[in-house]
């Protein structure tokens, strides 16, 4: 393979594959702690570049920008605006959708999450379009240019790569530092890991199970947002239904890493773009998105316990 | 208030509401059925009369109650007048709305309209009569042929109310008589009258297998060779047909399958290129038999493939990779056109034009006469999907009783302790898996013909979730309840267009609010019911109580000569 081709699939493979890392984060935190597989969790990331472009639309769709404006005013901003209305999303669906259903035999959450999941995606193609001002949500929607990333490239030697591919990667070591940093050295982070290996225990040492619980899909929430917006700008536009694939590969992400553990999420998500990125280059386009998939079956017959090792394997 | 005072203008009331049917409701005949006429009810109307008339019935039997003896007891009337009389109201109040959207405002509700709110209103009084006491209607005894005559008369109501709500084209005919059916079941159910029935049809499982068979199997003939209604009719089948075999998955083993739909696809799709259509690439001449067997045991195998890896991991790991496997499967048959793969499936054209069935020179194309009513081409296809559910119903009956089912059961309940038991949980769950896949596959090579085109977009991850609804809805592990979820799935979005768009929005909302008020669905099966309310103590007397009286009942009959 040429080597300035082999470069580009890698930057292509780390830049989807932190975008699937990032959503794979809010699978395995919640499982984690509640054994739930948040099926709707590609919604959240969806809300969360649906978020970005409200916030965007409502400071009156600003064009020519400065890129120092753009970047550390309008961008903050978005980013901003995506994780308010996805955190607000997740947690209501918290609490209307899986709180009643703790202890319920495992067939209901899940039920209630493919509920919530189409209810989401249904009640965006819908509605979103009918706030005055808001371009029609039924077909895809560009995603607002920002300056600096948008359309942007960096050469290095023969290798072009898009700046909104360095937004994407940099997006997640910034996240991973900041998470590990929450996990290890916070009292509530450290409340989260407790819960996850003994919520019982945790709520006899004076831990608020449920205020932990909610924090769990704010903070996957927060990241699925800064991926919905990477994936806006990476794509160039976003629809309603951008969650479910999304959602179903990070999912295969979190299982390939070993869900339930975090930093399994983390390689599981790079691993799986790479794979994506270099198949779709070795192999027929048309197949592209089987990849994922077997990969996920592969892992479950070989190796269930995933990459890096799950918490919890077979707690039936 | 004082019950002297209130029942007489109860059944004034009543008596209003009766007589309001003999006055036009609405104005200009295009409205509902034509409610324009003087001493002319039209049947929308009747329907409100009967309610009256039961609310009236019930309140004036308290009169007798002492010269009735024990018959006072058998129905607990001042509950079953309260039924009637709410029901009437509601009807009244829909029938109202029905009237001025389709008429443009309130203006064209005549006198009538009001008057029948009005009565309905004032029988609505008797809700503040004292409570009766607990029916005995279930303990009565009746000679066999009173049960099987009144499993018939259920039936035969049955078959008339679905040809009627098959029939109304319009979305408020249809609306206003389901609000009826709504509360004539409402009614029914205070009177005590169900609890009977339901030991009478357990009594006579036999008989109400066949007069309900019987009744489907009659079902064309009520339509007078319309063959729109047949096609929806078929459709239900179909759907109801795939639905029971997912039930096998989730409701006896407890397995969620997210791609369950592949299977049907899977079924559809070897028909389809084995079929006679000039787009088959694998055209062989075999019997419909041999075709439908050979779905089914392609289905089956993509079962077992996908089954043997996953089933041995936890459950949670099954959702999502049956839900992958069904992307797989439609890209897969999407990518299978030629270029980006062998030519099997024409990609995302599927096959068209696929020929009618033909049995020995009976074409199920050619619309023929029987009994001098026209039979059309989906009636064909009807009684054909009817033969298919009849025997997915067997499979699910048979196992569901044996041996395999109480292992699925112990399975779904707890499958560490199943195992330690001795139960072979994996091959069990593989045989469920493996073998709810052939029954989608078989339903999916009757679907190819009766569509006549198979194509990838037909079998996307909504589908599934949609028959994980009928299985939800109705009642996980019972046959009756997904026979309703799957009616009412298939055939509110035919009859209610006007909803079209909000249709998932809608679907989405029922999946979370039946997991948080009702997880075990319209018709409960009795041990799902417990599970899912495992710390409601009075629930579980409850059912103990039902389920001894219930076997009680059984036996005493048994033992009669």
């Amino acid at each position: 393979m040429d080597p300035t081709l082999f470069f580009e699939q890698v930057v292509n493979g780390l830049s989807l594959g932190s975008l699937y890392a990032l959503i794979a984060v809010g699978y395995t935190v919640v499982y984690g702690i509640i054994q739930l597989i948040n099926f709707a969790h590609g919604e959240i990331f969806m809300m969360g570049a649906f978020g970005a472009l409200t916030v965007y639309l409502v400071l009156g769709s600003p064009t020519d920008l400065s890129i120092p404006m753009a970047l550390c005013v309008l961008l903050p901003a978005m980013i901003l605006g995506g994780m308010v209305l996805a955190a607000g999303t997740a947690l209501i669906m918290e609490r209307f959708a899986y709180r009643p259903l703790r202890g319920a035999p495992r067939l209901a959450p899940l039920i209630s999450a493919i509920g919530v999941s189409v209810f989401l995606q249904e009640f965006m193609r819908l509605f979103y379009g009918r706030i005055p001002g808001f371009p029609d949500s039924k077909r895809g929607i560009a995603f607002p240019r920002i300056e600096g990333i948008t359309g942007n490239n960096i050469d290095i030697g023969s290798v072009s790569i898009k700046m909104s591919s360095i937004f994407t990667i940099a997006a997640l070591l910034i996240c991973t530092a900041a998470l590990w940093y929450y996990i290890n050295r916070t009292k509530t982070g450290r409340a989260m890991v407790a819960t996850s290996q003994d919520p019982d225990i945790a709520r006899l040492m004076g831990i608020d199970v449920d205020a932990v619980i909610m924090r769990a899909f704010v903070v996957g929430a927060a990241l699925a947002a800064i991926a919905g917006v990477a994936h806006g700008m990476y794509i160039g536009n976003i629809d309603f239904k951008m969650g479910f694939m999304a959602g179903l590969k990070a999912f295969t992400a979190a299982v390939l890493g070993g869900i339930g553990n975090i930093n399994g999420a983390l390689v599981g998500g790079l691993v799986l773009g790479m794979v994506e990125a270099f198949a779709a280059q070795l192999g027929p386009t048309a197949w592209k998105d089987v990849w994922a998939f077997v990969i996920l079956i592969l892992v479950l017959v070989f190796r269930p316990q995933g990459l890096v090792g799950a918490k919890v394997v077979n707690r039936a | 208030m004082n019950e002297n005072l209130l029942r007489p203008v109860a059944i004034a009331g009543a008596g209003l509401g009766i007589a309001s049917i003999f006055l036009p409701w609405a104005y200009g005949p295009r409205i509902l059925d034509d409610m324009t006429y003087y001493f002319g009810p039209s049947f929308l109307q009747v329907c409100y009369a009967l309610l009256a008339v039961v609310a009236l019935a019930c309140l004036v039997a308290h009169f007798f109650l002492d010269r009735m003896s024990w018959f006072a007891r058998v129905i607990a009337w001042n509950d079953a007048a309260k039924a009637a009389s709410l029901g009437a109201v509601g009807y009244a109040i829909a029938v109202i709305i029905a009237i001025a959207v389709g008429g443009g405002g309130l203006i064209n509700v005549e006198p009538g309209g009001w008057l029948a709110l009005g009565g309905g209103a004032l029988a609505a009084v008797s809700w503040f009569l004292p409570a009766s006491k607990a029916p005995i209607f279930e303990r009565l005894r009746c000679p066999k042929w009173v049960q099987i005559l009144a499993i018939a008369a259920v039936m035969a109501v049955l078959l008339f109310a679905a040809a009627f709500a098959l029939n109304q084209s319009e979305a408020d005919g249809f609306l206003v008589f389901a609000v009826f059916l709504g509360a004539a079941i409402f009614t029914f159910h205070a009177t005590g009258f169900f609890g009977w029935l339901s030991l009478a049809a357990a009594n006579n499982r036999k008989v109400l297998v066949i007069s309900a068979f019987t009744v489907a199997f009659a079902f064309p003939f009520t339509q007078n060779g319309s063959d729109a209604n047949m096609s929806v009719a078929a459709q239900v089948l179909t759907f109801a047909a795939t639905a029971i075999g997912l039930n096998i998955v989730v409701g006896l083993v407890g397995l969620l399958d997210l791609g369950y739909i592949a299977f049907l696809g899977a079924g559809a799709f070897t028909a389809a290129v084995m079929s006679k259509s000039v787009f088959a690439t694998l055209s062989v001449d075999l019997p419909f038999p041999v075709v439908a067997l050979i779905s089914g045991t392609v289905a089956a195998l993509f079962g077992l493939l996908i089954g043997t890896p996953t089933l041995r991991v936890s459950g949670d790991y099954l959702a999502i990779v049956t839900l992958a496997f069904g992307e797989i499967f439609r890209i897969t048959m999407i990518n299978l056109d030629g270029t980006d793969g062998p030519n099997i499936t024409h990609g995302s054209n599927g096959v068209p034009s696929i020929p009618n069935l033909d049995f020995f020179g009976f074409d199920f194309g050619q619309s023929h006469e029987i009994f001098g009513i026209q039979i059309g081409r989906f009636s064909n296809y009807y009684w054909l999907l009817l033969l298919v559910i009849g025997l997915i119903i067997l499979v699910f009956a048979n196992l569901n009783h044996s041996r395999i089912g109480r292992g699925w059961v112990a399975i779904r309940e707890d499958e560490m302790a199943a195992e330690s038991m001795g139960v072979n949980t994996f091959g069990l769950k593989l045989l469920a898996f493996a073998g709810g896949a052939f029954l989608a596959g078989v339903a999916g090579s009757v679907k190819a013909y009766t569509d006549t085109s198979v194509s990838p977009d037909q079998y996307v991850f909504l589908e599934s979730a949609f028959l994980l609804a009928a299985v939800v809805l109705g009642g996980m592990g019972t046959i009756m309840g997904v026979l309703i979820g799957a009616t009412l799935l298939k055939l509110l979005p035919e009859k209610l267009r006007y909803f079209e768009d909000y249709r998932l929005l809608l679907f989405g909302a029922l999946m979370v609010v039946m997991m948080r008020f009702r997880p075990e669905g319209i018709i409960a099966d009795e041990r799902r019911q417990l599970e899912f309310h495992d710390t409601d103590e009075e629930l579980a007397e409850e059912v103990e109580e039902d389920l001894t009286t219930h076997h009680a009942h059984l036996n005493a009959d048994k033992e009669l000569p």
